[in-house]
């Protein structure tokens, strides 16, 4: 039996008839279009699909679609555009903070959770709140420096 | 094997998200094993991708968020809400001051997209024998509140765990709150022993809290987490420790009676033997932590 959510996606409103049985992540994919979050280990470990929910950072992988009906998701494509990008997703290109790319968009969007929310984080505290976005190409270190340097531009 | 069924869809369900409390005791009425609850989701939907449970229904706590959520302190009594998450009670003054033990807990629970949806309702619901949150509550002596349609009852943390997994809720039955007495003078800690630092469950996790005045230990509970089929005060430690003196050597003989209190298994986190160590080691390392905040100016 389909349900009816209501929400906001990357700041538009949206409205959709969806079957209650499919992850928040194998939706924004494969229905509406934020192609940005990636499934990758599907049991909210790795990290690869990360959104903001309301603000805080989640695994969509663990939530049920239509659980966020009244609520308001972020994918890295609403954080900032071609022209505009958010200062993290800058430093990323700047620093080169890339490699396959496939933990990327998760790991952006969890950085600029960390680059509003906790400003002054050390780079042990930095760790922790990115220990559920793993990355096994680069070793984190161009990510936190991209981090710090996007808090320098400000 | 478990890895392929990832790849299928979860078997349909319905899914309701009632506005009401009346209304959601409405759905629970109409419905008996067929029917899971969903709060965070982060231990439900790892068991529908495994098969685990197979709902007919899911139905979301998620709308009942003013009547299931929020941190209070009133008339002497720490109150928080089932649906408050990890993070926000990593983030909580109220927690800090009061329930230092579980603000530790909830700070290292998963990783912060967990603790951003996972909800300490949720954690005591799931009864896991390795909930983090549980031997913080049950060392600050902690009851948990639960709901049904023909009224609230108490429970004393560790009774709303019945086996690995099992919750001792009735049919009809949610979590609504857990309680802990409001007493700035009770210092608690927790720590755990894990194969790593994040995003790992713990092969031991102890927790302490006392009172400590004039040099001896008032009212004191020792209580642990993944050294038995639930999380447990530790009877004989918690005996001890209570009005002893609080020196080092007793330290070590609450920490010795800790470690036989434990009844833990042998598994893929930690051998029965290397637990029952841990808990001796951990205990006494949190007991001095305490005895020397106390000191502190």
């Amino acid at each position: 039996m389909k349900v009816k959510v209501r929400f906001k996606l990357n700041g538009a409103s949206k409205t959709d008839e969806i079957e209650p049985n499919q992850t928040l992540c194998d939706y924004l994919h494969d229905a509406a279009g934020t192609t940005s979050v990636k499934k990758g280990c599907d049991t909210g470990e790795c990290g690869a699909c990360t959104v903001l929910l309301d603000g805080m950072p989640v695994t969509s992988c663990l939530v049920l679609a239509p659980q966020v009906d009244g609520r308001e998701v972020v994918t890295t494509e609403g954080l900032g555009t071609k022209s505009a990008p958010h200062p993290v997703q800058q430093e990323f290109v700047e620093k080169d903070a890339v490699q396959c790319g496939y933990c990327i968009p998760g790991m952006i969007v969890t950085l600029s959770w960390i680059f509003e929310h906790a400003p002054e984080a050390s780079d042990a505290e930095i760790k922790r709140l990115m220990s559920g976005n793993l990355c096994r190409c680069t070793g984190y270190l161009p990510q936190i420096e991209a981090l710090k340097a996007a808090r320098k531009r400000g | 094997m478990k890895s392929f069924q990832y790849l299928a869809p979860i078997p349909a369900f319905d899914y309701a998200a009632p506005r009401t409390l009346s209304e959601l005791f409405d759905t629970l009425d109409g419905h008996g094993k067929e029917l899971q609850l969903i709060a965070g989701g982060t231990d439900l939907m790892i068991a529908l991708k495994e098969r685990a449970v197979a709902p007919k229904i899911i139905v979301d706590l998620g709308r009942l968020s003013k009547e299931l959520g929020g941190i209070s302190v009133e008339d002497g009594v720490l109150r928080i809400g089932a649906l408050v998450t990890f993070f926000q009670i990593e983030s909580s003054p109220f927690i800090a001051r009061y329930a230092n033990a579980l603000r530790q807990a909830a700070a290292n629970v998963g990783t912060l997209q967990i603790r951003s949806i996972a909800t300490l309702g949720g954690n005591l619901a799931t009864a896991s024998p390795a909930a983090d949150s549980a031997p913080p509550l049950i060392a600050l002596g902690a009851t948990v509140t639960l709901l049904s349609r023909s009224g609230k009852r108490s429970l004393p943390v560790q009774s709303v765990f019945a086996g690995p997994k099992r919750n001792g809720l009735r049919a009809g039955e949610i979590v609504s709150s857990v309680e802990i007495p409001a007493n700035k003078e009770v210092r608690s800690a927790w720590t755990r022993s894990a194969v790593r630092n994040e995003n790992v469950l713990s092969a031991v996790s102890v927790a302490v809290a006392s009172t400590i005045q004039h040099g001896r230990f008032g009212l004191s509970r020792v209580a642990l987490g993944a050294v038995a089929p639930t999380p447990i005060l530790a009877e004989k430690a918690t005996g001890a420790m209570t009005g002893s003196e609080a020196t080092t050597v007793q330290a070590e003989r609450v920490a010795a009676l800790a470690a036989e209190d434990a009844r833990p298994i042998s598994d893929i986190r930690a051998s029965a033997h290397y637990r029952k160590r841990l808990v001796l080691v951990l205990t006494k390392r949190l007991i001095l932590q305490i005895v020397k905040e106390s000191m502190a100016p």
